[in-house]
């Protein structure tokens, strides 16, 4: 302390500032460091493979799936089971992509490798939107969370739980440039080869769908191509854009930081029934963590995101 | 060919709704006991709906 400042009474102002810089999170960076440390440690406890339940539901599922069609044919389907069972595997398919785009059914490393490529492709075919699509513009969103301009998944933002379902109906519209239509413009912008690849396979796939659906209803089984596809696509594609990508980023708005561009919270659902999109926080701290891991990952991390700063408190999806 | 699909694309609202909602109006009517008015036949009926509605799809940009 200079002799110009105990003059001036600053000492006591001195005395109560820390002997090291704080940054906004009211941490030093000796803490910092430290807390990180931890992080990555008990990161690495669950970091590993889905392995074969994803496998076994991705494959399984949509050979039964598959099979659903051969007995449409034959006339012996039941619509509301038909219905019922395609909608929950496309609901369910898409988070076992997104497991997928991460390698985290399979590494790259493994011999099994091509059951993690097979399980994203097919998981996905319901609600038509092919891997390879789904595989780049999911990366984008890692890199550029809740970032208006460069997020592809930012036209999900929505003010509460009743108008991000209005808002995945209205980005479905053929006039309006969210869901699909912000991915295909997303991947067009990314620009590399195997983004113009996966634009070209997303749209052979769609035609193919369209085609599906018209040789299905005009050789008599329009009410099973609905049951079977059409609607249970459209169920799938507002789960998944509610539950994972509205909800775990609601409020978006600024909030572009490590700690803060995912929320904890709760669901009538259940953790299965929500896809573990309440722990996606975790997901996007540690990607390589399976998403069913991402609970007790949490837990074990609780103590470090609080004093982090992040709102562990858990708030219900509808309240939001 | 990669000139022509995303015009077909452009198209999708219009060929939905003669390629499927017309077939689906067509098999719903007669399962619900429904009768095309004018002595529409159900095909001509369906067609007459999902090719308006599919049409006004392609120009409003929005299905409803």
């Amino acid at each position: 302390m200079s002799e110009a400042g105990l003059i001036e009474g600053v000492v006591g102002a001195t005395a109560d500032r820390p002997a090291l810089l704080l940054g906004p999170d009211g941490l030093d960076r000796h803490t910092r460091r430290d807390l990180r440390k931890e992080e990555i440690a008990i990161a690495a406890r669950f970091q590993g493979e889905g392995g074969w339940p994803y496998a076994i539901w991705a494959v399984g599922g949509f050979a039964v799936w598959l099979g659903m069609f051969a007995l449409a044919f034959l006339h012996r389907l039941n619509l509301p089971v038909a219905l019922v069972y395609s909608s929950v595997y496309a609901g369910l398919g898409y988070i076992v992509a997104h497991d997928a785009i991460h390698h985290n059914i399979f590494r790259q490393d493994s011999r099994w490798h091509w059951l993690n490529e097979l399980s994203g492709w097919l998981a996905v075919l319901p609600i038509v939107f092919p891997f390879p699509l789904a595989r780049i513009v999911h990366l984008r969103h890692h890199t550029h969370v809740n970032d208006p301009l460069e997020d592809p998944d930012y036209s999900d933002d929505a003010r509460n739980v009743w108008h991000a379902i209005w808002k995945t109906w209205w980005n479905r519209q053929p006039g309006v440039k969210g869901s699909i239509h912000a991915y295909k413009e997303a991947a067009y912008k990314i620009g590399t080869p195997e983004a113009m690849q996966a634009l070209k396979i997303t749209l052979v796939a769609q035609l193919l769908f369209m085609a599906a659906l018209f040789a299905m209803a005009w050789s008599g089984f329009a009410l099973e191509a609905v049951c079977l596809w059409w609607l249970p696509r459209h169920l799938g594609l507002t789960y998944a854009r509610i539950y994972l990508s509205w909800a775990p980023h609601h409020p978006r708005e600024g909030n572009t930081g490590r700690y803060n561009n995912s929320v904890i919270f709760t669901s009538m659902w259940g953790d299965v029934g929500s896809s573990f999109m309440a722990y996606h926080l975790l997901h996007h701290l540690y990607p390589r963590i399976p998403v069913h891991q991402t609970r007790p990952a949490f837990y074990a991390m609780r103590h470090i995101l609080e004093a982090r700063g992040v709102d562990v408190s858990s708030r219900p999806v509808k309240g939001r | 060919m990669e000139a022509v699909l995303p015009k077909l694309m452009k198209m999708m609202p219009f060929l939905f709704g003669i390629g499927f909602i017309a077939p689906c109006v067509a098999q719903i009517l007669p399962r619900l006991g429904l009768v095309p008015p004018a002595g529409m036949t159900p095909v001509a009926f369906g067609l007459a709906v999902g090719g308006a509605w599919g049409l006004i799809a392609n120009l409003r940009g929005r299905w409803l």
